[in-house]
């Protein structure tokens, strides 16, 4: 399978401003982000014939349908091959993934992932029956997992904490990052931000705000001759198990156990040659949870794993280079800024916060409520 | 007396006997009637044989706090009144488990692990619905 994928590679990245002040029209950032990708990519829109993602520009009429055929006419192309990836916050990741799938089977030549987001977080009321008379809006939940965790294996809210502070670390060496100029922060900062679904903190949850980005893969024979070395995935595997969490066997373990063997196994990789690694972080309680699931710790270490210094910038796992959803943004499909800041992390473009001789990189992340696992790993040609 | 401003639940079809189990002030949960495994929230089939056959069983009503979360931030205005609340995660002696809130417990003895039971609120005149107190 490995050698299949190896078939593709991802050449073209782009990121919009992301941006706390609301406003931007979707179909104005979409513009932005498939000319962006391109761009980056160094393609012609003419050799675009795969689309998976939204298209805002079909809002209306018939077009509202036909995404994608809206999409070869405004763009001038023709999409051949279209399909849809609905996995909440990794939609745009997903995508990714299965891009390379499907260029790497000869399905399409080049496949562009466009990612918009608007404003969206915290603070909606469930809407399911089950929730919403008990006023649970459905991101407490992870309230919920931290609380069980601490309960279970003695998870401190310093240790919470420390996983916001290192994505600010590296959220103030990345001029892209919504809260760079906000410089630093301390654990004690976090500590002291208002309490929201105790034991998160403010500081804990991830932020709200505008965005968007998109990813371009083509086949491995045609990224020869384009700007960037190609990135390739080497192993990847997806799972939807769980959706009511009334029903998960644990509240503090998710599928990313096996997407996490599953993944590795393909890409013929051990955990000591990752060198950077992009794990999503709507909350600060997730990293830690899924850090222990893809086996990077004994389950009930991710408190401490993550105090040891092994994830930040002159670590052994430099983890969360952009500052993540905690401090880079949060907009749509955020697992998007994942693959982007780990292709960046491979090219060797990532400035102030480059990982040296970053040659392999992970990415995980969890969808709604861990309603949803999937895991990557990217290599440099 | 005022009128209830929270969310009410809206049922379905299938949900409606849970909900009408709760007016009575029982807890009713979905039994297979092909393997005798219980199942909640309400599905159409069971997940471990797939039959379509179901009769609903009442549970204890007993059970421990699984986890929770203190909400200090409302996701509606016809909660700000009550911050900061527990919502519950709990489990219940049958293995079943519900969202809920904890009531009638000061902040500072919730603890995971903790005995609860159900409690009924008549919220409305057409509707209850159930929450858990300290056992």
């Amino acid at each position: 399978m490995k050698d299949l994928l190896k078939k593709a590679a991802i050449v073209g990245i782009y990121q919009t401003a992301q941006t706390r002040a609301f406003g931007r029209r979707s179909s104005e950032m979409f513009i932005e982000v498939v000319k962006g990708v391109l761009d980056d990519a160094g393609m012609s829109v003419k050799e675009v014939d795969g689309l998976i993602g939204p298209n805002p520009l079909a809002t209306e009429g018939e077009a509202r349908g036909f995404p994608s055929t809206a999409f070869s006419e405004f763009f001038g192309t023709h999409i051949r091959y279209t399909q849809q990836t609905p996995a909440g916050t990794q939609t745009g990741s997903m995508g990714v993934l299965h891009a390379v799938e499907a260029v790497a089977a000869g399905l399409a030549q080049a496949v562009i992932v466009p990612n918009v987001g608007g404003r969206e977080g915290p603070g909606v009321v469930g809407r399911d029956e089950w929730e919403s008379p008990y006023g649970l809006p459905r991101v407490a939940y992870y309230g919920m997992m931290a609380r069980k965790h601490m309960a279970e294996y003695g998870t401190t809210s310093a240790q919470l904490a420390r996983v916001a502070v290192i994505a600010r670390k590296h959220a103030a060496l990345n001029p892209a990052a919504v809260m760079h100029s906000r410089g630093p922060i301390t654990v004690e900062d976090v500590l002291d931000s208002r309490m929201i679904y105790d034991p998160l903190h403010l500081l804990d949850c991830c932020i709200v705000n505008e965005g968007a980005g998109a990813v371009l893969v083509t086949t491995a024979e045609r990224a020869r001759s384009l700007k960037h070395k190609p990135v390739h995935v080497l192993g990847l595997a997806e799972s939807f198990a769980i959706m009511d969490l009334y029903n998960v066997p644990s509240l503090t373990a998710t599928d990313g156990r096996g997407t996490g063997q599953d993944a590795f196994a393909m890409a013929g990789v051990s955990h000591a040659d990752i060198d950077v690694a992009q794990i999503s972080d709507h909350f600060t309680i997730n990293p830690i949870i899924e850090l222990e699931d893809l086996g990077f710790c004994k389950k009930g270490d991710g408190g401490p794993y993550v105090e040891s210094g092994v994830l930040e910038l002159g670590g052994k796992m430099p983890m969360n280079t952009n500052g993540g959803y905690l401090s880079h943004s949060h907009s749509g499909g955020p697992g998007i800024y994942d693959i982007i800041e780990l292709v960046r992390q491979l090219r060797g473009e990532a400035g102030a916060r480059q990982v040296r001789n970053a040659s392999v990189g992970l990415f995980h992340g969890v969808g709604g409520m861990f309603n949803s696992a999937h895991t990557a790993i990217l290599a440099r040609e | 007396m005022t009128q209830y401003q929270k969310p009410l639940p809206e049922p379905s079809s299938l949900t409606q006997p849970f909900w009408d189990g709760v007016k009575q002030h029982k807890l009713l949960v979905q039994k297979c009637s092909s393997c005798s495994k219980l199942r909640h929230t309400p599905k159409p089939l069971c997940p471990h044989c797939l039959s379509q056959e179901f009769t609903w069983a009442p549970l204890s009503g007993q059970g421990q706090l699984y986890s929770y979360t203190v909400m200090h931030r409302s996701p509606a205005p016809s909660f700000d009144g009550d911050l900061p609340y527990v919502v519950a995660l709990v489990e219940l002696k049958e293995g079943i488990r519900m969202i809920s809130n904890l009531v009638h417990c000061p902040l500072d003895k919730v603890r995971v692990g903790m005995p609860v039971k159900v409690v009924y609120e008549d919220v409305t005149k057409e509707a209850s619905i159930f929450k858990f107190a300290p056992a």
